[in-house]
């Protein structure tokens, strides 16, 4: 991944993949261009298959049809096995960030410590480097004063900014958010959101898995409504929230709007 | 009935000797079992059968048999071809003993890790091996310390077995001025209650660690 692609080559690319769990097929065919610097989100009723697509794109869950591209390299590898695959894909993995819902900090780390453990080890970045690096990236989430302190002190608010800065510690290409604030109180939303924000004024490339509509409607460049393992819809956010041309969006949106507001 | 400590005063020496060798044999078993328990619960869930069912095996061997018994065998059944001393047949017989109950718990905290750990160190580029060492296995043994700990106290109980193969240990080395001194009693005494000491200690140091971990859990 040394060679830098050409600006025009998409971030990520997502071609007629397919994933099935047993006989049940959750990708059917999934199709998805994100742009260098382009915030898509994609929403969904559970069990439609965003997070699946999501987790498919670092190869959390392996795809059985199709191909994924991040910038220009291909992520599945059908043609190749052990361990050539699985130092591909550790590569792979180093330019890609990723949020869980339930933050998966270590807990035997200090915060500094889960932010540059990963540089340290993969990168062989120095204890010093390291510190100044994690420092950096623990003031973009507002938790500098926190670098010394274990995940089971910070609330979940906290523990999903740590978590941010851990994945940002790595100079990701682009940052996946699978439900980043699905578990969080809702009063600690808008601190998650609020970093997420700031992200986007960066210009960070960013494939968002999400519940928060109004987020969605917000941040996005682009938006995908996704149910049953095929994309419904895709268009601008204001289009798909204000005036969708598919009626299972429509039935979605009034549900899940109806209930927030 | 009239008590008589003052041989046990005399002897004094020889039980602080004999407690020396048996706190170098705990040591020693405690490095083996714990070290060697936890490479034998990773291999016996990292690995494929071929590997970790042999493993396994001679884990079940030591604990359904009686540690005198593996001591018996070790140093005077293997003793017809080859001499080990034995105060090292001591150590590999307790130390594979305690390694086998170390095992268990290992497996079963190593378990208990959730999966999102694994993902999350997957998911910043870390490998398979990578993530066990640096994620999977330093939180497993946090979370077996107390248990670990239980076990150690067990094992340092266990090495007055070791007298039955020679082992110049506490209760050995007792033996001697116990037959020359007609006093049982008093020896015992003060020998059951210089392990009450041992144990204490040993109580208090495990309380510690487990407070300096707790929150790390």
């Amino acid at each position: 991944m040394s060679t830098e692609q050409s600006t025009d080559t998409p971030m990520v690319e997502v071609r007629n993949v397919h994933k099935r769990f047993g006989d049940l097929e959750v990708l059917k065919g999934i199709n998805l261009t994100v742009n260098r610097g382009k915030i898509i989100s994609i929403i969904g009723p559970s069990g439609s298959g965003k997070s699946t697509l999501l987790r498919s794109v670092n190869h959390l869950e392996v795809i059985d049809e199709g191909a994924i591209l991040l910038d220009g390299v291909q992520v599945n590898r059908p043609d190749m096995k052990g361990l050539a695959f699985e130092r591909h894909i550790n590569n792979i993995r180093q330019n890609m960030g990723m949020v869980f819902q339930h933050f998966n900090l270590f807990p035997h780390l200090s915060t500094i410590d889960n932010v540059t453990l990963a540089p340290r080890k993969l990168k062989g970045m120095d204890k010093k480097t390291a510190r100044e690096l994690g420092m950096e990236q623990l003031e973009r989430v507002g938790l500098a004063e926190k670098a010394d302190v274990f995940p089971n002190w910070l609330s979940g608010g906290q523990k999903q900014r740590v978590a941010i800065a851990r994945a940002l510690a790595m100079k990701p290409k682009v940052m996946l958010f699978d439900e980043a604030t699905s578990a969080l109180d809702p009063e600690l939303v808008e601190e998650v959101n609020r970093v997420m924000r700031s992200l986007a004024e960066e210009h960070m490339t960013m494939l968002i898995v999400t519940h928060e509509m109004s987020f969605a409607r917000d941040v996005s460049d682009w938006a995908l409504f996704m149910d049953g393992g095929v994309v419904v819809e895709e268009c601008t956010p204001d289009k798909l929230f204000s005036n969708p041309d598919q009626e299972r969006t429509r039935n979605f949106l009034q549900k899940h709007l109806g209930n927030n507001h | 009935m009239v008590f008589d400590f003052a041989p046990v005063i005399t002897y004094f020496p020889t039980l602080l000797k004999g407690v020396g060798v048996g706190s170098l044999v705990a040591i020693a078993v405690a490095l083996m079992s714990i070290i060697g328990g936890l490479v034998v619960a990773v291999i016996s869930i990292y690995t494929k059968k071929v590997v970790s069912w042999p493993l396994r095996f001679f884990i079940w061997l030591f604990m359904t048999t009686p540690l005198l018994l593996q001591l018996y065998f070790l140093y005077f059944g293997l003793g017809e071809w080859i001499l080990i001393p034995a105060i090292v047949v001591g150590i590999l017989g307790l130390g594979f003993h305690y390694m086998a109950y170390n095992a268990d718990i290992f497996i079963a905290t190593i378990k208990s890790v959730s999966d999102g750990q694994y993902e999350a160190s997957r998911s910043l580029g870390f490998g398979h091996w990578n993530t066990i060492l640096y994620i999977i296995v330093p939180q497993a043994f946090i979370r077996s310390i107390p248990q670990l700990g239980n076990n150690m106290i067990l094992m340092v109980k266990d090495t007055s077995v070791l007298s039955a193969i020679g082992v110049a240990e506490l209760v050995y080395a007792s033996q001697y001025a116990i037959s020359v001194s007609f006093r049982p009693f008093e020896f015992f005494m003060v020998i059951a209650l210089m392990y009450y000491v041992i144990n204490i200690l040993m109580e208090l140091g495990q309380a510690w660690l487990e407070r300096r971990t707790a929150y790390r859990r």
